[in-house]
Parts: C-alpha cells; structure tokens; sequence
C-alpha cells in the first residue's frame, strides 16, 4: 500500500478535543518534565498564564477518532516520524476546547541511506471556541518502501 | 525547574544553555505512547521493532523532541510563550540512551509587542546528533 497521492488537498473531518489538566499532566510526566506551570494552576497563574498550560509538542495527543483516509491502510512498521514544527498563537490551557481537522498538504520522494522513501506532509490545525486560529502541528512522516520493492 | 524570569534586555545572542535527560527506559516509552496516543508498536514490542528492520525498540521521535521542548521551556523561564517550536530526527533514540540538549540564542527581535528570542537546539547520545530543531519564544519581561 502506497500513499494515495490524488487525495492531497483533501482535508479530514473537523474533531474536538477537550483539553483536561490530567491529560497535561500525563504527557509532561511521560517527558519527565516537572515544570509546575503544567500541573499547578496556582502557580501557572502566578506566572501570568490564564491556567495550567501545555507543553509545546502537547497537540501531537490531538488524534482524530478515525485516521484520515489517505493514512488509513498504510503499513506501522513502515512509519517513523520525520519533522515535525508547532506554531503557536496563544498557549494552550486545560479546559481549552479546540476544534481540529487536518490538512494533507503533499507527498514528496526521497532517497534515504536505508532505501527509498515518501514523505507525507500533513497540518493539524486547532482553533478555540471563537474560531481564532490557536495552532499550527505541521509534520512530515517518513513512510519507508516495501521490503524488496523500489 | 525555572523560578527565575528571564529579562530580554539580559539576553544576547550566542548565549547558550544546555539539558541532559536521565536514560529513556521503555516504561516511559509505554508512557508516552498512552499520553501522546502513539500506540505504534514498534516503541514497546521488542519482536515487533525487530521485524520492522529497527534492530529493537525505538523512542518515538516525539518524545525527544519533547525533551527538547522542556530545554527551551525551562530555559525562556516563567512567564514565556513558545511561538514555534520544530525539529527532525536523525539518528532514532532508544532505552539507555541519555540525550543531552546544547541551544543558543541565534537572534533577538521585537515582533508585535514580543520580545522574541529565535533558539538553535540540537540533541546528541554521546557523539552522535539524534535531533536537530529551532524555536522562538517570546520572554515575560
């Protein structure tokens, strides 16, 4: 299964994602990052923000219920994750209720030490209750050849 | 942990900070792939990642460069704002790795009322670079 290429400019169904403190939470622990502002609102207020607020790569959490179709059928051993830049209009901050779709912008081919490869070039986008732009997740993800093939 | 905020007017370019993350064990592994929602298998399935040519278990990407989100972070201080924040994966990450984050401040400019500082972060095992990324953070004061 190789990526669809007639589906670029597609772009997938709105989710909304609830963003919880426990959630938060979890993700900066996993990192093993103690930094209070991510866990404590007193102490995030404090710092100025309006509360406990994400870290930067938090939105990589942001799943659809259901993948995208130009990713559904492609092969998880053949996935690894190539660049990826986050932009920011505001931070996020727990009880944010943001409103994603995702954008498949291009597919481009590579020639990598390990063989061929396609890059899969996609955007998250997530805007808050007012519509106001909040993120931009761009990411590219590398989808390795075949064994055997190209 | 930053208690102190950082002032634009200290800050210079060239100015450079570092962090060293304690080893990736895979219990972390099988933690960020229930916080970040990446269950792709070839981060805790030894047998799996060794099928997939990997030669083991690898660290999601993401959570290095989460790692290297907690070195701008802690670095802009209290009070900061992360404008953009982007890296790639070179070499993969994997359980026993320690990875240590050298960044430096590339450039200082005011942008719509912000004092941004733009960051150069890169991440190194031992000698061998595993992340390369940027970042612009708007300080407090």
């Amino acid at each position: 299964m190789e990526i669809d290429r007639s589906l670029i400019g597609s772009v997938g169904e709105p989710f909304t994602v609830e963003v919880e403190k426990g959630a938060i939470a979890k993700f900066a622990a996993a990192i093993g990052d103690p930094n209070p502002v991510f866990h404590d609102l007193e102490e995030a207020r404090a710092q100025g923000y309006p509360g406990i607020i994400a870290p930067p790569t938090f939105p990589v959490s942001f799943n659809p219920p259901e993948e995208p179709v130009w990713t559904r059928d492609l092969d998880r051993r053949r996935i690894l994750a190539g660049e990826q830049s986050f932009h920011y209009e505001r931070p996020i901050v727990a009880g944010d209720v943001l409103t994603c779709r995702t954008h498949f912008i291009d597919v481009q081919d590579k020639e990598g030490r390990s063989g061929r490869m396609e890059l899969l070039l996609q955007e998250v986008r997530g805007r808050d209750g007012d519509g106001a732009l909040v993120f931009t997740h761009r990411k590219t993800t590398i989808y390795r050849a075949a064994k055997g093939r190209g | 942990m930053p208690d102190e905020v950082r002032r634009f007017d200290e800050v210079a370019e060239g100015d450079v900070f570092n962090l060293t993350k304690d080893p990736v064990t895979t219990r972390q592994l099988v933690m960020y792939a229930g916080a970040s929602g990446d269950y792709n298998r070839i981060h805790y399935d030894q047998p799996f990642a060794i099928e997939a040519g990997l030669g083991g278990v690898i660290a999601h990407g993401m959570l290095t460069m989460g790692f290297a989100g907690q070195a701008v972070t802690t670095w802009a201080g209290p009070g900061a704002l992360v404008r953009d924040i982007s890296g790639r994966f070179l070499t993969p990450v994997r359980p026993g790795d320690s990875v240590r984050f050298d960044g430096h401040v590339t450039r200082k400019f005011e942008a719509g009322g912000q004092r941004c500082c733009e960051l150069e972060v890169t991440g190194h095992v031992e000698d061998k670079q595993v992340f390369a990324g940027g970042a612009v953070v708007a300080l407090a004061r």
